[in-house]
């Protein structure tokens, strides 16, 4: 078996040692009617050329953005990834090592997590930020249970306007804590400002998506004023690569912001690893979830990095702990922070203003289809929901034929929205993609649904 | 304040009580115990408190600490001190490291209190 | 007072032995002045340079100002300016700062860093699993649902469950996950039950998932043997307890040999049974959690099932349950219709209307899931009962070099870990587990987990792995044993260790007071 090197003379020799007669007599404390009897019901073994030709057999099962034009979004993007982050992440250094327990043997983990960290403070303008969530959508419900803890309130305000996973993960994460989450309504395709007023009073958090999930610029100015006048802390949901452009969660009174940054150099991979990410303000750095690197130097004046804080961890504070958070996405923060020093100040501002521009030119394409009209007024990012004359689940599977995925279906998460479809543009589509959609569209509707 | 008019918990906590006003902080010895103690989160002044509530928690570099209500009464005061240098308690535990004040209840009991020679055999069995 | 400790005291500060650092370590002498090892990313940073060309723009430019205008920041983030070659060589740098699985042992207790197979990180790399969008339509996804569902059935038959989901990314997430259908399911019944039974042996994530479902976590003491004193849970058990949670075999190693009645004990009172799968490499193909009367279990792919463990993750932490519990499982979870009544066989089915909601924002850690996948066909049953019994046994064969040498709190055949003491060399000369951890790294070898778990004094927790070989452990105890002879003869080496490392150890009491967790330019 290739990865246990013991041979039969090497357990009979360490048998010897142990002065045991058989392997078996080691499993003694199993009680014997509980001992599987007989091999487990498992295929294989296969060996690296039958294991490739089963998985490339799976993988041909699935369509991915070489074999079509995809507008799909919503939070997954679907990117350009410099090859530098691909070989960085696929160091046996990062990829085989753990959690930085040992500081003095984990330097490299722990520095580029300092980094990491430090990125993300830069990006958010919030100075500290830890180690990783395991996606946006549960750093917004941690965010939350921070929220909670920080303002002895016991109820979530959480715009419709975030994204529906978001939503989910973080009614799940609350589910049990006795806390009231209230979804806040949306006007416009923005979050309702004075029904956010109101609803004020008694909150713990008001948590926002910006871009939301519409892919437009929510009225944060005002919902940080708002917010600024009661005891709730502002929960801001970013996507990193805005930020090279937008105002940051600081500008506007978030005290928490958090995000995906699966954008930030992963694969879109179905969903996972994604990479959460979370940062707030000085004054509630001893209720962040998860690892947090600091500086540090040793007895000989050179400088390091440990993991710091960690009595608000599980391991020390066991069920008063902020978080039962152990393991989170290292390598994939490590992918983002690769991604970032090679994007850096100039890149990334370039990428977003790619972005910004091609959703301005895709919008302006689409609406000029006749029945096609853009749900909403107000400024977007990367992504802008188009309503359509007949049902959007109809013009997908239509679209699709002719390998053409113009976006997500919103009916599937607002009931008012059957027609609407979530189109996201990425700078790997070019003016002919767009044009392509556009046309594939007029198409469709002319001949009144088919394509 | 001097060592003989203080007293003690056997959860490591002193008591100095001075007209109806006590004084409460972390034995010398228990800060021996923690090490270097790196943040001190204040108690809320004005915070009603029951025997044996948590007053405040304390941390060390691998440890956290819940210290207990010695008596019932309300949080008059909090060192300020301890914000910037929580490394007091372990420089001056019963003196400059002091942690917070309380007004006594009324029915507040203080007869289960060691004297500092009660103590010092506590710590040693 | 009451205090939740991990080391004892001090421990964990850099101390003043450090002196004895010999010549040619490649180490200045103490000075001063702070020294760097490799400068951050932004001090490297130089006006103008890039690392990356996006493809060009063919649409027009948008006017920013017209489009945004006061939603605009005021100046853009200041990022690092390098070019390619400059960014790689600091990784890399980095890099070979760190300890890893590929280069020596890494006996991490409870961790599993056994060796991470090449070809599952080739096959995880396909552009046709790692490019499929969680949007994608079902028609268009068929591999990647058929993969997790299979992969959920691969784990029902190892584990006895019923019904698995994939969707918890780690698992502390899992065991959040299998709390709340310990709730969904009491709920169920009338009553959600207020507590949670926990032994002191436990991981602590235990506990704090137990509170964050909304519990109250009860600690029992385990017996003299290591063991869950059984008369003891039977005096914690009542109409209250909602769940026991416990890791089998156990933390110091044990199996629980009396589970069968400690099953019964929760069953009779109307409770829930749930494993921390974390040890789970102990029982390939030899016991199945399922078989013992666990109700819900949570596996770690990044453990058992040799998926790499990437620095802090990403991990995979499915959670398995028995029938009866079934419906409560996260939403979506990957299902087949072999009538393809859609036209495709596979599917992610929504409609759990028990289900206790969702624990990621997608389907998990899609690609970790792969690389176990792909693990568990590389090996099949026969490979798989020869991981548990290798492990099994390079953990005996390590117990028994390291046993005359260091104390052995529970004695007798450890399962896939052991747990020694160094309260002999604490007592003898000083010399604690966090030295002999710092030493061992000195030699270019990992530590064990250390202070870990909380019921032994200066706890030493060694988990090999079975893709150790004899020599590898052979190498491990003779380092061991020389640093036992050290703390005797020089303990100062010990204490004053590590100083074949990039840094000595760090002053983590100043650097929690002084924090500085975010890189500032002057």
């Amino acid at each position: 078996m290739p990865y246990v090197p013991n041979t039969d003379r090497d357990r009979r020799a360490m048998l010897d040692t142990i002065g045991a007669a058989s392997v078996d007599e080691l499993f003694a404390d199993v009680p014997a009617e509980l001992r599987t009897s007989g091999d487990l019901d498992v295929p294989g073994p296969l060996s690296e050329l039958e294991l490739l030709r089963h998985m490339r057999k799976l993988a041909s099962a699935n369509r991915t953005t070489d074999d079509v034009v995809s507008f799909l979004g919503g939070g997954v993007y679907d990117t350009v990834v410099p090859s530098a982050v691909r070989h960085i992440t696929g160091l046996p250094h990062f990829y085989t090592a753990y959690t930085p327990y040992q500081a003095e043997a984990s330097q490299g983990t722990l520095q580029s997590i300092y980094e990491f960290q430090s990125l993300i403070a830069r990006l958010t303008g919030l100075p500290v930020a830890n180690a990783s969530m395991y996606d946006g959508a549960s750093a917004a419900a941690e965010a939350c249970v921070a929220a909670l803890a920080v303002t002895r309130k016991r109820k979530i305000l959480l715009s419709a306007t975030t994204n529906p996973a978001l939503r989910a993960v973080t009614k799940t994460y609350l589910g049990a804590s006795g806390a009231e989450v209230v979804e806040l309504p949306s006007r416009d395709g923005v979050t309702d400002v004075d029904v956010l007023g109101d609803a004020l009073g008694d909150a713990a958090a008001v948590v926002v998506q910006h871009p939301n999930f519409f892919g437009l610029l929510e009225p944060v100015a005002e919902i940080g004023e708002r917010v600024s006048e009661s005891s709730a802390l502002l929960v801001s949901s970013v996507d990193p690569i805005s930020l090279a452009l937008l105002a940051p969660p600081s500008a506007y009174g978030a005290e928490i912001a958090v995000g995906e940054g699966q954008c930030l150099g992963a694969p879109v991979a179905f969903g996972g690893p994604l990479l959460g990410f979370m940062a707030t303000t000085r004054k509630h750095v001893r209720r962040l979830p998860g690892r947090i690197i600091g500086g540090a130097t040793d007895d000989e004046g050179r400088r390091g990095y440990i993991m710091t804080l960690q009595t608000r961890e599980q391991h020390i504070r066991r069920e008063k702990a902020t978080s039962n958070i152990c393991t989170n996405q290292g390598l994939v923060a490590l992918g983002a922070t690769v991604y970032l020093s090679l994007l850096g100040k100039a890149g990334l501002r370039e990428l977003a203003v790619q972005l910004a521009s091609k959703a301005r030119y895709a919008a302006d394409a689409l609406s000029h289809v006749r029945g096609v009209k853009l749900r909403f007024d107000g400024p977007f990012f990367r992504e802008f929901v188009v309503e359509l004359p007949f049902d959007a689940a109809r013009t997908k599977c239509e679209l699709s034929k002719i390998a053409i995925w113009p976006g997500i279906n919103c009916g599937c998460y607002y009931d008012d929205m059957k027609n609407c479809l979530l189109v996201t543009v990425s700078e790997r589509h070019t003016r002919e993609d767009i044009d392509t959609l556009a046309s594939a569209l007029e198409a469709i509707i002319a001949t009144g649904g088919t394509a | 304040m001097g060592n003989g008019d203080l007293r003690y918990t056997d959860t490591h906590e002193w008591l100095n009580i001075e007209d109806g006003e006590v004084t409460i902080g972390l034995t010398e010895y228990a800060q021996g115990e923690l090490g270097d103690i790196v943040f001190i989160e204040l108690p809320e002044v004005g915070r009603a408190v029951e025997t044996g509530d948590v007053l405040t928690t304390v941390e060390s570099v691998k440890s956290v600490s819940e210290i207990y209500a010695p008596v019932a009464g309300e949080i008059t005061g909090a060192n300020e001190a301890l914000d910037a240098d929580p490394g007091l308690i372990n420089t001056d535990a019963e003196g400059e490291g002091w942690i917070l004040k309380m007004m006594l209840a009324p029915d507040a009991d203080l007869s289960a209190f060691m004297t500092a020679e009660d103590y010092k055999a506590h710590t040693k069995g | 007072m009451s205090t939740a400790t991990e080391r004892e005291r001090g421990a964990g500060n850099g101390r003043g032995a450090g002196s004895g650092r010999g010549a040619g370590n490649g180490r200045d002498a103490a000075g001063p002045n702070e020294r760097v090892l490799e400068p951050t990313i932004f001090e490297l940073s130089s006006p103008g340079r890039t690392g990356h060309r996006l493809p060009p723009l063919d649409v027009p430019e948008i006017d920013l100002g017209a489009a945004f205008g006061t939603a605009l920041r005021e100046a853009p983030p200041e990022l690092p300016e390098l070019s390619e070659p400059e960014v790689v060589r600091h990784f890399t740098r980095l890099a070979e700062m760190n300890h890893h699985v590929d280069r020596a042992i890494y006996p991490l207790g409870s961790c599993t860093m056994k060796y991470n197979p090449k070809i599952n990180e080739d096959v995880a790399a396909l552009p046709g699993l790692a490019g499929v969008h969680p949007e994608a339509e079902g028609e268009y996804a068929q591999g990647s649902i058929a993969l997790l569902h299979h992969l959920g059935r691969l784990l029902c038959e190892i584990s006895g469950m019923d019904a698995v989901s994939l969707q918890p990314p780690a698992g502390a997430s899992g065991e959040l996950a299998g709390m709340l259908i310990v709730r969904a399911y009491h709920s169920d019944r009338g009553n959600p039950r207020s507590r949670v039974i926990v032994p002191d042996s436990a991981h602590g994530t235990n506990p704090a998932s137990v509170a964050l479902a909304g519990y109250e976590a009860i600690e029992i003491a385990s017996g003299p043997d290591g063991r869950i004193d059984v008369d003891a849970l039977r005096a914690a058990v009542d109409d209250e307890t909602a769940a026991v949670m416990i890791t089998n075999p156990n933390t110091l190693g044990v199996f629980e040999t009396r589970i069968h009645e400690i099953v019964d004990v929760v069953h009779a009172a109307g409770g829930l049974v749930y494993l921390d799968g974390a040890n789970l490499n102990a029982s390939l193909g030899v016991v199945r959690p399922g078989d013992e009367g666990f109700d819900i279990m949570h596996f770690n792919l990044h453990k058992t099932f040799s998926a790499p463990h990437g620095g802090g993750g990403p991990g995979s932490g499915p959670v398995g349950v028995m029938a009866h519990l079934a419906q409560y499982l996260p939403y979506p979870v990957a299902a087949r219709d072999e009538t393809k009544a859609e036209g495709y066989e596979y599917y992610m089915d929504y409609d759990r209307p028990k289900s206790i909601g969702r624990v990621h924002a997608a389907y998990g850690n899609f690609l970790v899931a792969v690389k176990a996948y792909a693990y568990i066909l590389t090996l099949g049953p026969a490979g798989l009962r020869r991981v548990a019994e290798n492990a099994v046994l390079n953990a005996n064969y390590l117990q028994k070099l390291l046993a005359p040498h260091y104390d052995l709190p529970y004695g007798g055949y450890c399962q896939h870990e052991f747990v020694l003491s160094a309260s002999r060399q604490k007592e003898e000369s000083g010399v604690t587990a966090l030295d002999i951890a710092k030493r061992l790294l000195d030699y270019g070898l990992h530590a064990p987990t250390i202070y870990f778990p909380l019921i032994v004094k200066e706890a030493l927790m060694i988990e090999p792995t079975e893709t150790e070989s004899r020599e590898s452990l052979d190498r491990f105890a003779d380092v061991m044993l020389a640093i036992a002879r050290e703390s005797r003869e020089s303990p100062e080496l010990v204490t004053g260790a590590p100083t074949t490392t990039p840094v000595g150890r760090l002053d983590e009491a100043r650097a929690a007071k002084d924090l500085d967790v975010a890189w500032e330019n002057d």
